[in-house]
């Protein structure tokens, strides 16, 4: 295990990506609530590098079609996660800071799920009996 | 307190990265980009001028097809087509090769498409609003070029 030093940064990022996040909904000058339709991508957007990690058995090739749809579609995701508040605020359904704020909760979130794989994904002791 | 920037070090990374094992996932992920970009522009484009006078539905179906032709143009892989891989698949290499030609044909024919609905949809007519037949082609462009990027960008070295 890298550490408890590692997992307290993480979730220590993890929340301010979500205050900046709440920050772009609650503030007085924004007030509204669909900015967070983006908390959809963030639960989807590990899902297809477990499924191609649960499916492809053979770890001695340096990498496999399955694999590589899951980096297209992690990437989509993300992308789409930065597409929604960019096109919330062109239709004028929350305001142009509270965008900025969004994108800004986007970033540091998918950072810290990416630390959370860098981190802790690693290593071959990763077996799916832990689950 | 004193010496405490004594231990930082500047430039040691250890950074012996194999550029060549990561050709694989800067090709996909370069893909994705692409591809999502394209279809959020027309997201965009339909969530600004929902009317049918500013931007005819029909249009969506270029974007709808260029999809089409991506999904299957990477369905198959360089290795069916050539005909050095283990498993003949369902059809076989000149099977996979038809399958190729008509999902390029495909992907060609919307981006060519695209460039109509452009031109003779919004600049010719002088439309008022020109945005939704640039979204068309951007979008088609996009995709046409993740699908590219994705089929050529990878090399399947890396499976073996």
């Amino acid at each position: 295990m890298a550490g408890i030093k590692a997992l307290v940064g993480l979730s220590f990022s993890g929340a301010i990506g979500l205050t900046f996040l709440l920050l772009g909904c609650a503030l007085e000058q924004y007030g509204v609530y669909w900015p967070l339709f983006v908390l959809m991508f963030y639960v989807v957007s590990p899902i297809p590098h477990f499924i191609a990690k649960r499916l492809s058995d053979d770890t001695d090739a340096a990498s496999n079609a399955c694999r590589e749809l899951a980096y297209f579609f992690t990437t989509g995701i993300v992308v789409s996660a930065f597409g929604l508040p960019v096109v919330l605020a062109r239709a004028d359904v929350i305001y142009w800071g509270a965008c900025g704020l969004v994108m800004a909760g986007n970033a540091v979130i998918f950072l810290t799920i990416l630390g959370f794989f860098v981190v802790f994904g690693g290593g071959d002791d990763f077996s799916w009996e832990q689950w | 307190m004193s010496g405490f920037l004594d231990s930082i070090r500047c430039g040691d990374c250890e950074c012996n990265v194999d550029w060549g094992e990561k050709r694989n996932t800067i090709a996909s992920v370069a893909a994705g980009v692409l591809f999502f970009t394209g279809w959020w522009i027309i997201i965009d484009a339909a969530v600004k001028y929902p009317d049918q006078d500013n931007f005819n539905h029909a249009y969506h179906a270029c974007g709808v097809i260029a999809t089409v032709a991506f999904l299957m143009i990477n369905a198959v892989s360089n290795g069916q087509v050539r005909g050095d891989s283990y498993s003949e698949g369902c059809l076989g290499q000149t099977g996979a090769r038809v399958w190729l030609f008509i999902g390029f044909m495909l992907a060609f024919g919307s981006l060519i498409a695209s460039m109509w609905i452009l031109f003779g949809g919004f600049v010719v007519p002088q439309k008022a609003v020109v945005y939704p037949g640039i979204a068309v082609f951007f979008q088609n462009a996009f995709i046409f070029f993740g699908g590219l990027v994705f089929k050529f960008g990878r090399t399947e070295d890396l499976w073996q």
